[in-house]
């Protein structure tokens, strides 16, 4: 339990870091974004507070996606993500609760709404959900995820990306978005990652490669710090 | 059935993330007995897009104070003396209709603001989350003085206002998008 006073500073998100709406070539964005804009409040107590000890609502389970049965490991390439979830104050933000999905390495998500005819993994889930220790990191095993096409009139392909769900430690502080692998050509291609409008702000949602030589032989490493609100926020994605 | 476009974006929440008792505000973790220290309600509704038509598989999770209006957070004063057996937090997912339910305890006032539940919805086809908050019907003096209900021009205040079922239930039908007759006020997140 925190002693020290939660922030209570929660200045609006900077100019273009919130993704374009509609958003061209995603459909369904026409037909759900509000017409209307948001009404602006002044944060009171009830926005800068949120459930504490979220993890016993959520159980967090085993940080590793890509071996789930032990000796039975997913196809693809076994990469490690690590990472420091602080606030807007740069202050590290323990105790949250990182929920992650993804495709397996051939693009296709275990999930009923994928219908594409791209293999299942068996032994990927490509889903989990961890927990940042004292000084806001997280990390986990997992394989590179596949990129994936999105049908419609003109086909685009979204690039490999994995999905991250934060709850911090109050309801400013929700975020969901998506890391991106660096250097992909894809990735300016992609409506999504695209949407964001700001170059820097996009910047915030690639991860960082970690040279080999630090990691080591059996895995890659990439490292993603996830910011909650301010100047530097990491922009919000679906 | 063929996938929309829309349903191969996602997002493809996993439907694993969701168990039994998450709709449940007043249960501190899975297995923990729903606290009783309020009164027991039912809050439900349906998530709708332009058309009227249901939002399949968005996410709702709600967020608000005990029944004596405090909240188990530092940025609470009264913190301390907040209720230890009830969250305020729960998550709900939506059916092929669009419908979602949570069960909570009725919760208090505190300071100028009436009693009142916060939701935030994702779905597919929204980049970013919307937050709206829902208000109750038989606190209609305190809503009249609630700041935050009072940022909204007075035809949209009704929109954020439950509706009583005849057993305890309140009901808040959400619209994402529709004609300004129609769509529900958000809030900034
Ligand atoms: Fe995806």
């Amino acid at each position: 339990m925190p002693d020290e006073a939660p922030p209570t500073r929660f200045d609006p998100l900077p100019a273009g870091i919130a993704p374009i709406v509609p958003t061209p070539g995603y459909p369904a964005t026409f037909t759900h974004t509000p017409s209307q804009p948001p009404f602006r409040r002044l944060p009171g107590r009830s926005e800068i507070t949120g459930p504490l000890a979220l993890h016993r609502k959520l159980p967090c389970g085993e940080a590793n996606l890509a071996e789930p049965v032990p000796g039975r490991p997913a196809l693809g390439q076994l990469i490690h993500i690590e990472g420091q979830v602080v606030d807007e104050d740069g202050r590290p933000v323990g105790d949250a609760v990182v929920e992650l999905w993804q495709a397996n390495a051939a693009g296709r998500y275990a999930h009923p709404n994928d219908a594409r005819s791209a293999p299942l993994d068996p032994h990927f889930i490509g889903n989990g959900r961890v927990r940042t220790d004292a000084e806001g990191r997280y990390g986990f095993f997992t394989i590179r995820p596949g990129a994936y096409p999105v049908p419609g009139d003109a086909v685009w392909w979204r690039p490999p990306h994995v999905h991250f769900s934060v709850l911090g430690p109050s309801s400013l502080a929700r975020l969901v978005t998506q890391m991106f692998f660096p250097g992909d050509p894809l990735n300016a291609l992609d409506h999504i990652f695209m949407a964001v409008p700001n170059d820097a702000a996009r910047g915030l949602l690639i991860a960082r490669a970690l040279p080999p030589a630090e990691v080591g032989s059996g895995w890659l490493g990439y490292r993603h710090d996830i910011v909650l609100r301010g100047r530097r926020a990491t922009p919000v994605l679906p | 059935m063929r996938p929309l476009s829309s349903h191969t974006i996602g997002p493809f929440f996993p439907k694993t993330f969701f168990r039994e008792g998450d709709n449940d505000l007043a249960r501190v973790a899975p297995g923990a007995l729903p606290s009783r220290r309020g009164t027991p309600i039912r809050l439900h509704g349906r998530v709708l897009r332009e058309g009227g038509l249901p939002c399949i598989n968005a996410i709702l999770e709600a967020w608000q104070a005990d029944a004596a209006g405090r909240f188990r957070h530092p940025a609470d004063p009264d913190w301390a003396q907040a209720d230890p057996d009830f969250l305020g937090w729960g998550r709900a997912w939506t059916d092929a209709e669009g419908y979602y339910e949570f069960h909570t305890l009725l919760p208090g006032a505190f300071l100028d603001r009436a009693p009142h539940v916060n939701l935030l919805v994702m779905a597919s086809g929204l980049m970013q989350p919307v937050a709206t908050t829902l208000f109750f019907p038989q606190f209609a003096e305190a809503n009249a003085a609630d700041p935050v209900l009072n940022l909204l021009p007075p035809p949209l205040r009704p929109r954020l206002v439950a509706s009583p079922d005849n057993d305890g239930g309140y009901r808040l039908d959400i619209r994402l998008r529709g004609s300004p007759a129609e769509e529900t006020p958000f809030f900034e997140t």
